[in-house]
């Protein structure tokens, strides 16, 4: 009972936090040389992981980190899913007695937060980052490689996704329109129930349909929602409930009015687009990012991150260059954790995908990557990656990690 | 529209965070700062300040004449703190790092509203390691939320926290938790408290415990 309750909740309340004890959890039968996961505190997240990991028969240990009670992405963009966040679950967790080796897995969306090099520096563990979807850790685990491919790297927005960020949607927009509707009623008696039931069918048609809309994310595929909409109930109303003309118009331009709200909303609740409260307004432009070829050494990383699959890795050059920029989310995971600061950006105080996070990303986490390298009193150690680039066999930096290169290439 | 509403409220400040805790706690916090200061505080000790927060503690208590060394994990915060009070020292550590600054070195480990941020589990870790880094004697002085003793208490809190939390989080965004079993937890660490005080109908206390471990 109360875990049906729970899914209702889940259901229109996915943006609220949700927190679940945090600490160490058992997935099967693990044993000493299992893999070892982190994942955030939100409820459903870590029911999620572990369901998934049990019907895959992976026996692995999870560590709960806690996140405020909020998703992956969003605690990490907020700055509540940080690499502070994983020394911490490590050291409380007591993990490094109960395996023999110091592989931890973290969810690639947690990048946006985790930067590896402080991580690894600060805690020894040797962090990689899984698949953006917890079902494709049997494939990323096969042969212990930690290897993910391509496409799993990627952030989706499959059907079940949008209908149920559709009815989230909805939700959170009659908490601001509620009382406009019962005033309005008024007025027009049964208004009030009329245009809720309008907002929830419009919520879920506009992030349903947001994929194949004409016009760009934002009011615009909104309003040609509404349009659409519209059309549709005219030929209704004037064939089958011979609706007068001049309440048909009326419901016309309320419907066309709702679905453009809706519309400006929907970016935000989408994890392909980020809201920006001009962009929106505007529609959705994207943010540039561009590689220094002469800083970056072609470690990789920002293929592994990157949601967007924004960026290309040339491995006989190594060098990354930016392929997709069209599909940049702005969300920060590349300029996080690049070991070099070789990308280049003009995120502004941005704002991330996600409505809960809020997050000036790029511009905090720039600054808080260098706090974190000098972080305690040791002073800057050279990151991994100047293997690569040869530096420390050149006697310039000192390498502390000869070997590790972050995470499979691919 | 909600969207946007949502990002400014969980826009986090420093100004905003000290305001919200005043008003959380009718201003009392502010003066249990001060009573740390003069009272729990010597001339020359050194001090380790957890979540030092903007540095309002941290700066009454290098002008008492404490050597300070404040730890936070927010940058915001450590900024504000690094202006607020340029004598002490600042880092960017968390709590559950502490073990890294060694053994034996402070006379007083201080955290307010503080602890209540942590889990259980890293509250425990944090005690264990606090009892090694401070010195024969050491005191640890902790000023957080606390549940109220008796029972009637804890339904009066509940009735004037709640519209209260629930007005605070609108202006500031700023929230606290009470800190559970907090002198169970304490006396476990190797602790013994030689002062117990509490403000607000029992809901915020000061602890100050002494450390009993010989290290
Ligand atoms: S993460 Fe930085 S250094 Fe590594 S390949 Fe990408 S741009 Fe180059
Ligand atoms: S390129 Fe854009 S989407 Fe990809 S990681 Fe960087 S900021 Fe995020």
């Amino acid at each position: 009972m109360f875990d049906l309750l729970k899914d209702f909740w889940l259901l229109f309340g996915r943006l609220f936090p949700f927190p679940t004890r945090p600490g160490l959890r058992k997935a099967g039968n693990p044993d000493r040389s299992s893999p070892v996961l982190v994942t955030c505190n939100f409820e459903l997240t870590v029911r999620k992981v572990i369901q998934a990991l049990e019907r895959d028969h992976i026996d692995a240990w999870v560590l709960v980190a806690p996140t405020k009670g909020i998703n992956v992405w969003c605690a990490a963009g907020g700055g509540h899913f940080t690499t502070d966040t994983v020394v911490s679950i490590l050291k409380t967790s007591g993990i490094e007695n109960l395996v023999d080796h110091r592989r931890i897995i973290l969810p690639q969306l947690s990048a946006v937060g985790v930067n590896i090099w402080a991580l690894k520096d600060r805690t020894g563990w040797t962090p990689h980052f899984g698949p953006v979807d917890i079902n494709h850790l049997a494939a990323y685990l096969t042969g212990g490689e930690y290897r993910a491919e391509r496409r799993h790297r990627r952030v989706e927005f499959p059907l079940k996704e949008r209908f149920i960020m559709g009815t989230n949607l909805a939700f959170n927009s009659l908490v601001f329109l509620i009382v406009p509707f019962l005033v309005a009623s008024i007025w027009v008696t049964g208004l009030w129930w009329k245009s809720i039931a309008l907002l929830f069918l419009l919520g879920v048609l506009n992030s349903v349909l947001v994929l194949w809309l004409p016009g760009n994310p934002g009011v615009r595929k909104g309003f040609s929602l509404g349009l659409l909409a519209s059309a549709v109930f005219v030929v209704m109303a004037q064939t089958a409930w011979t609706m007068e003309p001049a309440a048909t118009l009326g419901w016309t331009g309320w419907i066309v009015l709702l679905s453009t709200y809706l519309g400006y909303d929907m970016p935000s609740w989408s994890p392909l687009w980020r809201a920006d409260v001009k962009e929106l307004v505007t529609g959705v432009k994207h943010t540039h990012v561009e590689v220094v070829p002469e800083r970056c050494i072609g470690c990789g990383l920002c293929t592994i991150v990157c949601p967007a699959s924004v960026f290309e890795l040339n491995p006989e050059m190594k060098i990354s260059r930016v392929v997709h920029l069209e599909a940049c989310q702005a969300c920060g995971a590349c300029i996080e954790n690049c070991p070099k600061e070789a990308i280049d950006n003009n995120f502004r105080a941005g704002v991330c995908s996600c409505p809960t996070c809020t997050v000036i990303n790029s511009v905090k986490s720039h600054k808080r990557k260098d706090a974190e390298r000098n972080g305690g009193e040791t002073e800057p150690v050279a990151a991994a990656g100047c293997c690569e680039s040869g530096d420390c066999e050149s006697g310039e930096i000192e390498c502390s990690q000869h070997q590790w290169i972050p995470d499979n290439v691919i | 529209m909600s969207t946007l509403v949502y990002m400014r409220m969980l826009e986090q400040t420093p100004t905003k965070y000290d305001r919200g805790m005043r008003i959380l706690t009718f201003g009392c916090i502010d003066r249990i700062k001060r009573e740390i200061a003069s009272t729990w505080i010597e001339p020359g000790q050194d001090v380790l300040e957890i979540g030092c927060g903007t540095g309002s503690l941290a700066a009454l208590m290098t002008r008492r004449g404490a050597r300070v060394l404040g730890i936070d994990i927010s940058e915001n915060m450590l900024a504000a703190a690094r202006s607020n009070a340029p004598d002490a020292e600042f880092i960017h550590m968390t709590a559950t790092e502490i073990n890294k600054l060694g053994e034996d070195r402070f006379d007083r480990i201080v955290a307010t509203l503080s602890f209540s941020e942590l889990s259980e589990d890293e509250l425990d870790l944090v005690l264990r390691v606090s009892s090694v880094l401070l010195k024969r004697r050491g005191k640890l002085v902790v000023a957080d939320e606390v549940p109220p003793s008796r029972w009637w208490r804890r339904v009066l809190a509940r009735l004037v926290r709640w519209p209260l939390a629930s007005l605070t989080f609108l202006l500031t965004q700023n929230t606290t938790r009470a800190l559970k079993m907090y002198d169970i937890r304490v006396e476990r660490a190797g602790f013994r408290i030689v002062h117990h005080k509490v403000h607000l109908l029992g809901t915020l206390a000061l602890i100050v415990a002494e450390n009993t471990n010989d290290s």
